[in-house]
C-alpha cells in the first residue's frame, strides 16, 4: 500500500507548489491525478518517486518511508528519456545491471517482444518514432517489475492515434503484473479510460479538490454513454476546481460525490 | 514526319543516377583538392616557364625533392621522431592533467569555485609567455619543451571536460537517479558516455594546439625536430627546406587528428547529429 500523508512542497524560491496532499492507494490500483497547470501534480509525482523530497508530510510504501528513489517505484516521464548511447535492448535492460547477463538478456527479449519491438533490439534510440521510443521507456520501467509505476503525462507529446494505442497497450502490460499505477495527466479522456480513481487537483497552492471513482468495467468503450458521463463528471470537477468560491470537496469523499452525482 | 516516343530513354534515367551517386562519393573529397592542386601546378608552370626564378618560393617539385633528399639521408626520420615524441609526451601530460582537473571541476562544485578562477586567469596568459620561465626552471632541453606543449594542450581539454560535464542533460542524470545509480556507477554509466562526444572534440582541439606549440618549443633552441628544420632553413636561406617541414607538419597534424577520429568513431556511432550523417 502506498500512503501519502499531508505531503506538501515549498520550493526554495518560495513557491508553494503543493499543500497537505493525502491519499491511500491500494496495490494494483490505477489512479489518475488530473488538474490544470500549476496544481502541483508533477511535484507530487516527483515526491512519490523520491526524486524531490517533500517539505512536509510523508510518502510511505509498505511502511518504508520514501525519501530517495526506491527499487519498487518506477517512473515514466513525459519524454522517453532513453539513453542515446545505448541500443534499444540495452536501454530496456538498464535497470537490470545487477542480474546475470543471461537472465537479463532473457527478460529484455521478453519485454521487447511484449511491447512489439523485437525487431528494434539493436536499433539506436534516434531511429525510433515517438511512440516506439515511449514504448521502450515503458518497457524499461516495467522490466524490473516495480510495485508502483508512476507516469508523468507519458503520452502528452504523442499524436492522438498513437496516444490511444499506447493507453490500451499500457493497460495490457499492467495486467501482466498488476503494479499500482499513478498517472499524472491533463487529458480527461486518458484519465477516464485508464483509472479506477481520478483525483482532481486545484492550483495555487496545489491541493486535492475531489476524488472520483470510475467504476466502469474494462475494457472501456470510449464511445459509450457511461464513459461520457464519467468524462462529464471529471470535466465538471475541473471547472469547479478553478472556481475560487467552491470549497474543496475531498473531505466529503464518496458521500459528497453521491450528493451531486 | 511522324511523332516517335523514345521509350528506352525513359528507362535509362535510373542507371546514370546510380552512377552519379557512385561518382559523387569519390568526387566529394577530390573536390577539396582542386584548388591546392591548381595553385601548385600553376606555380610549377610559372617557374618552369621562367616567369619567376622560384628562389624564395620554390616550386612544388623542388619541395618534394628536398623531402626525398632528407628522407634518403635519414635526417627526416630523426627530425620527425623528435617532434612526434615531444608532441606525444606533451599531449599525454596535458590530456591527463586537463581531464582530471576538468572532471573534478565539473563534477564537484566546491572544487570548481576553488580551482576554476585560477585556471581561467592562467588561461588568459599567452602560453608562449611561459617560455623564458620554463627555460630557467626546466632547462633548455626536452623538459621545458614538453612542458610548454602540455600547457597548450591542457586548457582546451580542461575547458572541454568541465563544460561537457556541466552541460550533461539533467533529465538523463535523473534517469540514473531513478535506477538508484550513485557515485561511480553514475559516472560510468551516465556521465562518461554523455560527455564523450565533447571530450573527443576537445582532444582534437588539444592535439591541434599541441602541434602549434611544438613549433614554438622547437624554436627555443633545438638541434633536431621539424621546428629545427624551419629555423635552420631560415638561417641558411633554404626556403625549400622550410616548405618541406611545413608540408610534413600538415601531413602529421592531419594524420594524428584522423587517428583520434578513427579510434573514437566506434564509441560515437549513436550520435544523432548533422555531421554524423554526412552533412549536406
Amino acid at each position: 500500500m502506498l500512503a501519502l500523508k499531508d505531503v506538501g512542497k515549498t520550493y526554495p524560491n518560495g513557491v508553494h507548489a503543493l499543500e497537505r496532499f493525502s491519499a491511500e492507494i491500494s496495490p494494483g490500483e490505477i489512479v489518475a491525478i488530473i488538474g490544470g497547470s500549476g496544481c502541483g501534480k508533477s511535484t507530487l509525482l516527483r515526491a512519490i518517486a523520491g526524486l524531490d523530497r517533500a517539505s512536509t508530510g510523508s510518502v510511505t510504501l509498505d511502511n518504508a518511508v520514501i525519501t530517495s528513489p526506491h527499487a519498487e517505484i518506477g517512473i515514466i516521464f513525459q519524454e522517453p528519456r532513453l539513453l542515446p548511447w545505448l541500443s534499444v535492448a540495452d536501454n530496456i535492460g538498464f535497470g537490470l545491471a545487477d542480474l546475470p547477463a543471461d537472465v537479463r538478456r532473457e527478460r529484455v527479449a521478453a519485454a521487447l517482444a511484449r511491447v512489439g519491438l523485437a525487431d528494434k533490439a539493436v536499433a539506436w534510440p534516434r531511429e525510433l518514432s515517438g511512440g516506439q521510443a515511449q514504448r521502450v521507456a515503458i518497457a524499461r520501467a516495467l522490466v524490473p517489475q516495480p510495485e508502483v509505476l508512476l507516469l508523468d503525462e507519458p503520452f502528452s507529446a504523442l499524436d492522438a492515434f498513437t496516444r490511444r494505442d499506447l493507453q490500451d497497450h499500457l493497460l495490457d502490460l499492467w495486467a501482466d503484473t498488476r503494479p499500482t499505477l499513478i498517472l499524472v495527466t491533463h487529458d480527461v479522456d486518458e484519465a477516464v479510460v485508464l483509472a479506477d480513481r481520478v483525483l482532481v487537483m486545484r492550483p495555487r497552492p496545489g491541493r486535492l479538490f475531489e476524488r472520483i471513482t470510475i467504476n466502469l468495467a474494462r475494457p472501456r468503450d470510449r464511445k459509450s454513454e457511461l464513459f461520457d458521463t464519467f468524462k462529464r463528471r471529471v470535466l465538471t470537477a475541473l471547472d469547479r476546481s478553478l472556481d475560487r468560491s467552491v470549497r474543496d470537496v475531498t473531505d466529503k469523499s464518496s458521500a459528497g460525490e453521491a450528493m451531486w452525482w | 514526319m511522324a511523332m516517335t516516343v523514345d521509350l528506352p530513354a525513359l528507362e535509362q534515367t535510373a542507371a546514370p543516377r546510380a552512377a552519379a551517386a557512385g561518382w559523387s562519393r569519390y568526387a566529394r573529397p577530390v573536390l577539396g583538392l582542386v584548388l591546392p592542386v591548381a595553385l601548385a601546378l600553376g606555380w610549377e608552370l610559372i617557374v618552369a616557364l621562367g616567369y619567376s626564378n622560384g628562389r624564395l618560393v620554390p616550386p612544388p617539385s623542388k619541395v618534394f625533392e628536398t623531402i626525398v633528399a632528407l628522407a634518403r639521408s635519414g635526417e627526416l626520420w630523426r627530425h620527425i621522431l623528435a617532434t612526434l615524441w615531444r608532441v606525444g609526451a606533451g599531449f599525454a601530460l596535458g590530456v591527463v592533467a586537463g581531464t582530471v582537473m576538468g572532471a573534478v571541476s565539473g563534477y564537484w562544485g566546491l572544487a570548481r569555485r576553488l580551482l576554476d578562477p585560477t585556471v581561467q586567469a592562467l588561461r588568459a596568459i599567452p602560453s608562449i609567455a611561459w617560455v623564458p620561465l620554463f627555460i630557467l626552471w626546466l632547462g633548455i632541453f626536452e623538459t621545458s619543451k614538453v612542458a610548454l606543449i602540455a600547457v597548450g594542450v591542457f586548457f582546451p581539454i580542461y575547458l572541454g571536460v568541465m563544460g561537457a560535464i556541466l552541460s550533461v542533460d539533467r533529465k538523463v542524470v535523473e534517469v540514473g537517479r531513478v535506477f538508484r545509480l550513485s557515485g561511480f556507477a553514475m559516472i560510468r554509466r551516465i556521465l562518461l558516455p554523455a560527455v564523450l562526444p565533447a571530450y573527443v572534440v576537445s582532444l582534437r582541439v588539444g592535439l591541434g594546439l599541441g602541434w602549434m606549440f611544438v613549433v614554438a618549443a622547437e624554436f627555443m633552441g633545438a638541434s633536431e625536430g621539424l621546428g629545427y628544420l624551419l629555423i635552420d632553413g631560415q638561417q641558411l636561406g633554404k626556403p625549400a627546406q622550410i616548405l618541406a617541414a611545413i608540408v610534413i607538419f600538415a601531413i602529421l597534424g592531419k594524420l594524428t587528428d584522423w587517428l583520434i577520429e578513427v579510434a573514437t568513431a566506434p564509441l560515437l556511432r549513436w550520435q544523432d547529429a548533422f555531421g554524423a550523417r554526412g552533412g549536406q
